[in-house]
């Protein structure tokens, strides 16, 4: 006999709603988010995980946009070789977002997915905003 | 280039060299855009050919073997940068998502700021992108995206230059530059040595060669130059060219090394279309996780949760009831977010952004997808509430309710950055401070002003032809007429508010407006009356006003001259009026719809006084003003009926860019003159009732020559933006608070051309 499922036990819960973090652009156009804390993901996520997690995305993206010797460096034999470098070559902002990519992976799996929400890398949005999605919480007793 | 079919909006663009992953709506082939790229490939190309096919060989022989390698390098240089100048995606944004922007077009404003190291720096909504423009960021019309650090479109590379691609740009001119010089030189070696056999075919192509050379050295070296400046100013062409920063300090310099270090040295910037999608395999399930509350937080979620708001109002309607004898409405609903807490629904990118935005009074504008008679209903209300102030506005029951909303909102100590035309968004109050509509006027679903709060305590000028527009529509007690007014209102912030431009209330609520008095109860009396006071005053203020230059552009002044010489009636101010007047202004957090508050009670006191009606405000004096430089248009858009009552008015262009409120504003005004002519001349000769029925034409109710511009010039300085509003700020330092005692009237000129007239 085939058990019965609800549909829904089966699928990923609902997107409740979306939280966009904005850039910072206090200190110019550098790729930064605000560390404001939302108000929409304080039933969700302590403040604690939430403003570690941008800050450390701040971090790995002013790491990518240094101007330091690797990226003269690598400007320099992209000169030289007339730009076919870059056909065999990952340049330094794209390793940095793998770098970026695998860190979101991860505290999606480890703090974010636990709690309901899900961060979208925000180079899929032209590095604008950082989308937090949050799931509706169907479970019982969650009083929501 | 790639098919001109591929080059549309931010999906598929076809500058990029690599593959796309998506290719969107194909656009028509346009071949004109390709002539200038091929003609430079062409002579490009071409020229340097014939130079080593004709030019180079002696050369070689003659000199060095070093010649044609040095112009090889140089050629292949040129060639590089050309290419990647051309095909390379130059930093285009994706199209936002539909999630992105989930609030109504109608209700968003047109520009944002942020502060970029202590400037003010304005982000345009891009209605093709939807979303919010970084800074730099520019829309390409001829790509149809909206490209990062935009610099130009380059015709010659049909392509646009912006943060990925600028710097092949630069080199490709640097590089080209050099190039030709080259060649013009060596050519150049060739012919002298050749004078004497120049007919040889060699020596001809040579000549033909340097021609080309010379023709495009000037214009090529010319831009090389203009950008070698670009570079080390950190600017791009579109800020030079525009004049963004003229006269100004350009935030995104770092100095010139570090702009040229990064023009050249930074490592290559991502590209943000044709991306692969990563897949993420993220199981998502409940139960979840939630944090554990503190009793901070809990403490917040029931303040968030609109009980304090329901205090506030219920607080600020008992008040009100107590200073009117007006039937009160129930508090509004609370916000939509505080409803359904769980559920975000203001919170959109726009909106965390607002919130993020410093309180200055940036241009708010609506986007220009607006459609009337829906959104703007609450901001018309609301603020028709406060001018009214208890005055039935056609309909008892909205004024009450508006009037009481609207001490709310005062009182709020915040501004949500975010409008909520919401017929049912009457009220906000969240100690967050989103202030939100506050009048819910029922009668026109007035939802309260619409977050006035746009990007924080700054935008009061917002607010004012609001509320002009939403007591004039609150006469007529329909939508449709706030919905005019709330064009009105709304396009004072900036220029760029097209489709409120557009709309004017009907004719017979700007008179009614005008009156801003018991309506229902005077039925409209003598609109001529208050006109004629007015005149009065008008000559009066003349006599007055030495030492503000005025202005006398538009009927804006027109008003203050009525407003001011509405002095000689003697004015005895009802026990109704001073009831009314006699609120106690809230002293707490500035708030603009506190000021419009005070600034009603003078307006209302001093023009009460002028006529037979009961003035609404008559509180001689304002308590502590608080800087809201709300509002700085002098709008001019006449009412229609306005012009019936006050032919000399005159539509005038807004003078502060493009406020379309004019006649609602202006009859708020004149109001506020009114009232506060008669607060001025505190016991006595308060005339102003009539200039108040007049000022349907008038100019913005709130000239910020009533802000509270002395205890917070913080505020004004910030709003200074508007060019009146500067004015007006130091304008009502001049100015005390004004005194019982009706003293002369200054007239006080914006810069935007308004006038305002400010007792002394």
């Amino acid at each position: 006999m085939a058990e019965t499922h609800s549909l829904q036990d089966l699928q990923q819960p609902a997107v409740s709603s979306k939280v966009f973090i904005q850039r910072d652009y206090s200190s110019g156009t550098i790729c930064k988010f605000q560390t404001k804390f939302p108000s929409e993901l304080e039933s969700r996520i302590g403040k604690q995980p939430f403003e570690e997690t941008i800050q450390t995305l701040n971090n790995l993206y002013a790491e990518a946009e240094k101007l330091g010797g690797k990226s003269y460096l690598e400007g320099c034999l992209a000169c030289l070789t007339a730009y076919t470098i870059f056909l065999c070559m990952e340049t330094h902002y794209e390793k940095v977002l793998k770098k970026i990519a695998r860190y979101i992976k991860d505290q999606n799996e480890k703090v974010y997915a636990p709690r309901g929400l899900l961060l979208t890398d925000p180079i899929e949005r032209g590095l604008r905003v950082v989308e937090i999605t949050i799931f509706e919480d169907r479970s019982i007793g969650s009083g929501r | 280039m790639l098919g001109g079919s591929s080059k549309s909006g931010g999906r598929g663009p076809s500058s990029s060299p690599l593959p796309h992953t998506v290719i969107q709506t194909s656009r028509p082939l346009r071949p004109s855009r390709y002539v200038p790229v091929s003609a430079a490939t062409f002579f490009l190309v071409g020229s340097t050919t014939l130079f080593f096919c004709f030019t180079c060989p002696w050369l070689s022989e003659r000199f060095s073997v070093a010649v044609p390698i040095y112009n090889g390098v140089i050629f292949l240089f040129v060639l590089a940068n050309f290419y990647m100048a051309t095909f390379m995606d130059p930093g285009i944004f994706p199209r936002a998502e539909e999630d992105e922007d989930k609030e109504d077009d109608f209700r968003a404003p047109l520009y944002k700021t942020v502060e970029i190291r202590g400037i003010q720096v304005r982000m345009k909504w891009c209605s093709t992108c939807r979303f919010y423009r970084p800074p730099r960021c520019s829309h390409c019309s001829v790509c149809d995206n909206c490209v990062e650090d935009f610099d130009h479109h380059c015709p010659w590379v049909n392509n646009c230059i912006g943060r990925r691609n600028y710097r092949y740009f630069f080199l490709f001119l640097l590089s080209l530059t050099a190039h030709i010089l080259a060649v013009f030189g060596f050519g150049l070696l060739f012919i002298l040595y050749h004078r004497q056999n120049i007919d040889r075919l060699h020596a001809i192509v040579t000549l033909a060669v340097m021609c080309v050379a010379g023709l495009f050295f000037i214009p090529v070296a010319g831009l090389t130059g203009f950008h070698i400046v670009l570079v080390a100013r950190g600017r791009t062409t579109n800020e030079q060219v525009t004049g963004k920063f003229r006269g100004g300090v350009n935030p995104f310099t770092n100095g010139c090394w570090k702009n040229v270090s990064h023009v050249l040295c930074s490592s290559q910037a991502p590209r943000y279309l044709g991306r692969k999608k990563c897949v993420r395999n993220v199981c998502v399930q409940p139960p979840f996780l939630r944090p554990q509350l503190t009793e901070i937080q809990l403490a917040a979620k029931i303040l968030d949760n609109g009980i304090q708001g329901d205090l506030h109002r219920s607080r600020s309607s008992l008040e009100m009831m107590e200073s009117q004898s007006c039937d009160s409405e129930p508090p509004p609903p609370p916000k939509p977010e505080l409803r359904y807490p769980g559920i975000t629904r203001g919170n959109t990118e726009e909106c965390s952004l607002l919130n993020k935005a410093p309180p200055t009074p940036t241009m708010y504008k609506y986007r220009p997808t607006y459609s009337p008679g829906k959104n703007h209903t609450a901001l018309t209300h609301a603020y028709a509430n406060q001018l009214s102030r208890g005055e039935s506005l056609g309909n008892a029951k909205d004024s009450s309710s508006s009037t009481s909303s609207l001490l709310q909102a005062s009182q709020q100590p915040g501004f949500c950055s975010q409008p909520s035309l919401d017929r049912d968004d009457a009220s906000d109050r969240t100690p967050g401070g989103r202030e939100r509509s506050e009048g819910s006027r029922e009668a026109g679903g007035g939802g309260g002003i619409p977050g006035y709060s746009l990007g924080g305590h700054s935008y009061p000028s917002f607010s004012d032809p609001t509320v002009l527009s939403g007591v004039t529509s609150g006469t007529s007690s329909s939508t449709h007429t706030s919905a005019g007014a709330v064009h009105i209102s709304e396009a004072t912030t900036s220029a760029s508010f097209k489709s409120l431009a557009n709309q004017t209330p009907p004719p017979h609520h700007t008179s009614r407006n005008g009156s801003l008095s018991y309506d229902n109860l005077l039925a409209g009396t003598s609109y001529s009356s208050p006109f004629l006071s007015s005149q009065q005053r008008d000559a009066e203020l003349h006599s007055q006003s030495p030492h503000h230059h005025h202005h006398l552009t538009n009927p804006h002044h027109r008003f203050l001259h009525r407003s001011a010489s509405s002095t000689p009636p003697p004015h005895p101010p009802t026990p109704e009026r001073e009831h009314l007047l006699a609120l106690p202004p809230p002293h707490h957090h500035h708030h603009h719809h506190h000021h419009h508050h005070s600034h009603h009670h003078h307006h209302h006191s001093s023009s009460s006084s002028s006529t037979s009606r009961p003035p609404r405000f008559s509180t001689p004096h304002l308590p502590t003003r608080h800087g809201y430089p709300y509002r700085t248009r002098s709008t001019d858009a006449p009412l229609g009926s306005t012009s019936t009552t006050h032919p000399a008015h005159s539509p005038h262009p807004p003078p502060l860019g493009k406020s379309l409120s004019y006649s609602s504003a202006a009859a708020a005004e004149m109001q506020y003159r009114l009232v506060r002519k008669a607060s001025a001349s505190a016991g006595a000769n308060l005339s102003q009732m009539k200039p108040l029925s007049q000022t349907n034409g008038g100019q913005p109710f709130f000239s910020p020559s009533f802000c509270s511009a002395p205890s917070s010039p913080s505020h004004l300085l910030s709003v200074s933006t508007q060019p009146g509003l500067a004015y007006t700020g130091a304008a009502l330092q001049q100015s005390p608070t004004h005194k019982p005692q009706g003293n002369e009237v200054k007239k006080v000129t914006g810069l935007g051309g308004t006038t305002y007239e400010i007792s002394v």
